[in-house]
């Protein structure tokens, strides 16, 4: 009974896994906090959209985040190379997030991703509905010959019990 | 004159290439009810005078006696010289043509109605009964009742009038020309066509009666009418009837009384003629009177004193006979006034088995049939105004559907199984009979199934073996055998120019009934409501007959089947296949070949080929429609799959993107 109990159940697995993941990260940043404390300041403030994303977002499907923290990325990428690239020091790292154009442009980006994350459904979904136009089109002609092929009787209710063994 | 040799005109029709009949030489003198007659020639040898007869079209010929009087040669009979089917000209169809050597001395008496010059008695022995009775010998040895010996049936066989001969008695049913004088009472009593076979004491009676007449130059009874003959000849015995008060010398009243004994087990067979004839005198018979009941019985305000003449009566009177059977009066007249105590229990029985019946009309109708019975074991079956020997119901049926007669009543009485209370209701036990029993009783099968090859049209062919095949598609070619079957369809094709099936309900039970192989499962087919499976059957059914018979070059039947072959090949699904079977059937049909026919429609490897595509296509065209519908309806396949896709796609652009910034920005620094 006991043994039973202890047991995680399917569902209870990858939640678990999940929080052992958090806590690898989280434990790399705090490791990483004495080398490179000016990029974590930048990235943590830069790539707050992205944060918030990932922290909202529900479900199976965890796109959202990765489409927001793409171009919010690409939005920040610039000051992050002037601070590796120049000075990678903690006024440095200060300056630039207090900096009104760095965060206009990381969050500015980072709202592209929401709109590329909200836009592209209805685009994916027009493009498969014209494929599938198209291949309703291929499926009735293929009907036909088989019409031609086999005589009317081919022709089954759709409802109707197919016993079939292929 | 009949004895003169007519001279022969028009062109002949040749019979197995010997004998030569001539149409339009018709012999009248010669010639019977149903049978005309024509001169012949043997063209072996002219010197022999010779006849044919031609069976009238449709009417069953005794084919078995035929085959047994064929080469038979005896001082009292007419020798058959050749029988077969022929082209007859005139009919325009094939007939059976009997020839037969001719008597040259004419017909002894041409009608039973007038008066004719009385046989010398010292002549008859010479020229009447040894003739005849050689004849009863002669027939006796080949196992066959003549039938049709009757004074009108009776030639002179030379010139000089010296010997009398028997004439034809093959072309009609037995018995079914003779009159009523000279049948035993109980013959007499069923219809001509339904007399049967009967046996050899038939034909000894029919010579007692047919030598009463001619030594007395007179029918005794020739102003009255059949019924009465019969009544009189009950009442007052055969030979009271036909002798009467007439003088007669000793030694003609003892073969008188000995050949017409009613009784047909104490009637004088063959032996004792041959007695009489050597000169042993024996003992005449007395006649053995019906037992008369003290008090009569009073039946429609008639009195009746002998239960035969009550059978009679009851048999006539078919409606009004069960009251008087139900209440008891019957056998309460049995017991006590005509003191047959095994009659009037037997009446009780059937009475008390009857009430017992659901089917009430028809165990009243049956009740009647056997009371009559009861009361005259040995008249034949009566049932509602049908009166017929066991062994005549072919011959009956037969006559009935050639001349268009109401064949219900026989259905009926068969479906009744009126034949089994005839048998239960024998004095003595008959091996014979069992035979008969058995194969009458397997007829009732034949009627309940109904469907084609079986029904009245098999019960027709079963109870007749020398039936030709009367479908109208052969009824012209005189069909009597399976193997003539074929070639007639063959030639009956042009006639039926494509339309209706070559197989009949007539021509299928002609097929069941002498078929003598297996062929249940292709009659089965044929039987079949759907017209697949039926015109299958049809096909493979023609094609086993024309496999074992072993006939080929059957052009026009093959294009005749071929022609109504659509449902069958329009069984396969592969439209396909339809076309190149379409243009092979035709192709075999031009070979002739109804076995290749079948092995190319009928092919089990081609039907599981098709039947496999078929479902398969079934398959694909139902997974079609559903995708078909759910895209109309709007549905993509799967709308979460499109929904995670549309969010891969961004989630790769951006990160592509990304990718791209990265890249540039290196490069911007390294440069």
């Amino acid at each position: 009974m006991a043994r039973a109990k202890a047991r995680p159940t399917p569902q209870q697995q990858p939640v678990k896994q999940r929080t052992a993941n958090r806590l690898l990260i989280l434990l790399t940043v705090i490791a990483l906090i004495p080398f490179s404390l000016p990029t974590l300041i930048v990235m943590f403030i830069g790539l707050l959209p992205a944060l918030v994303a990932a922290l909202l977002e529900r479900g199976d499907n965890r796109y959202a985040w990765i489409c927001v923290g793409g171009l919010n990325f690409s939005g920040l990428a610039p000051w992050l190379f002037k601070l590796w690239f120049g000075h990678h020091e903690l006024s440095y790292a200060i300056q630039e997030i207090t900096d009104l154009s760095m965060l206009l442009t990381s969050f500015g980006a980072a709202a592209g991703g929401w709109l590329l994350y909200m836009g592209m459904p209805p685009v994916v979904t027009t493009v498969l509905a014209a494929t599938s136009q198209r291949r309703a089109i291929v499926l009735a002609a293929q009907q036909r010959k088989l019409v031609e092929q086999w005589g009317d009787e081919v022709v089954v209710r759709i409802d109707e019990e197919i016993s079939v063994d292929l | 004159m009949a004895n003169e040799q007519q001279k022969a005109v028009g062109t002949p029709v040749s019979l197995r290439e010997r004998y030569l009949i001539y149409p339009s030489s018709a012999l009248p003198d010669l010639a019977t009810p149903t049978a005309q007659a024509f001169h012949a020639e043997d063209r072996r040898d002219q010197a022999k005078a010779a006849f044919a007869l031609v069976a009238r079209p449709g009417f069953p010929v005794r084919i078995n006696a035929l085959r047994a009087l064929k080469g038979v040669e005896c001082s009292g009979l007419m020798n058959l010289l050749e029988w077969g089917v022929v082209d007859w000209p005139p009919a325009n169809r094939k007939v059976m043509v009997l020839v037969y050597e001719r008597p040259l001395g004419g017909r002894v008496v041409t009608s039973l109605t007038t008066e004719f010059k009385p046989i010398e008695e010292s002549d008859a022995v010479r020229k009447v009964i040894n003739p005849l009775v050689a004849a009863l010998k002669a027939l006796k040895l080949v196992n066959l009742s003549h039938r049709a010996i009757r004074p009108t049936n009776m030639f002179w066989a030379t010139a000089a009038k010296d010997r009398i001969v028997l004439g034809d008695c093959a072309t009609a049913p037995p018995a079914y020309e003779q009159p009523v004088l000279v049948e035993p009472i109980e013959s007499a009593m069923a219809h001509p066509a339904g007399r049967g076979a009967g046996t050899s004491a038939d034909d000894v009676y029919a010579f007692g009666a047919s030598l009463s007449v001619l030594l007395q130059g007179i029918s005794p009874v020739a102003a009255l009418d059949d019924e009465a003959i019969i009544r009189q000849k009950i009442v007052q015995g055969s030979y009271g009837v036909l002798i009467g008060e007439a003088r007669m010398p000793l030694p003609m009243i003892e073969i008188l009384r000995g050949t017409l004994c009613d009784d047909a087990h104490e009637r004088w067979a063959n032996e004792a003629l041959d007695l009489w004839l050597h000169g042993r005198r024996l003992s005449p018979l007395v006649a053995k009177m019906e037992k008369r009941a003290g008090r009569g019985f009073i039946f429609n305000n008639k009195e009746y004193f002998t239960s035969r003449e009550l059978a009679i009566a009851m048999a006539r009177n078919w409606e009004a006979a069960p009251p008087f059977i139900l209440d008891g009066r019957l056998e309460l007249w049995l017991r006590r006034s005509l003191e047959n105590k095994e009659k009037a229990n037997a009446v009780a029985n059937a009475a008390q088995s009857a009430g017992a019946e659901v089917d009430k009309r028809g165990a009243l109708e049956t009740l009647v049939t056997k009371v009559c019975m009861i009361l005259d074991s040995r008249a034949p079956i009566r049932y509602k105004g049908l009166a017929v020997m066991p062994d005549g119901f072919g011959s009956l049926l037969a006559l009935a559907v050639v001349e268009g007669g109401d064949v219900r009543i026989i259905a009926e009485a068969l479906m009744r199984e009126t034949t089994k209370a005839w048998f239960e209701t024998r004095d003595a036990y008959n091996p014979d009979n069992s035979m008969l029993e058995a194969h009458i009783r397997a007829q009732k099968t034949f009627l309940d199934r109904g469907t084609i090859g079986n029904g009245m049209e098999r019960v027709l062919y079963e109870l007749n073996e020398t039936m030709p095949c009367i479908s109208p598609w052969t009824v012209d070619n005189y069909v009597l055998e399976l193997r003539d079957l074929l070639p007639a369809l063959n030639a009956a094709a042009k006639k039926a120019d494509g339309k209706g099936w070559p197989v009949d309900r007539h021509i299928a039970a002609f097929i069941a009934a002498r078929a003598n192989f297996d062929i249940e499962r292709q009659m089965s087919d044929l039987a079949l409501p759907d017209q697949e499976h039926s015109t299958l059957g049809m096909l493979n059914l023609l094609a086993t007959i024309q496999w074992r018979v072993g006939q080929g070059g059957l052009y026009g039947l093959a294009a005749w089947v071929a022609g109504v072959m659509q449902p069958a090949i329009n069984s396969f699904h592969s439209r396909e296949k339809r076309r190149e079977l379409e243009k092979e059937t035709m192709r075999i049909a031009r070979e002739g070949s109804l076995v290749e026919m079948t092995r190319l429609i009928d092919n089990p490897q081609d039907r599981q080929m098709d039947q496999l595509g078929f479902d398969e296509a079934r398959a694909a065209w139902a997974a079609a429609q559903r995708e078909i519908m759910d895209v109309e309806a709007g549905r993509l396949s799967n709308q979460g799959d499109a929904m995670r896709t549309a969010q891969q796609v961004a989630a790769l652009i951006s990160v592509t993107i990304a990718f791209i910034t990265v890249t540039l920005l290196l490069i911007a620094k390294v440069l």
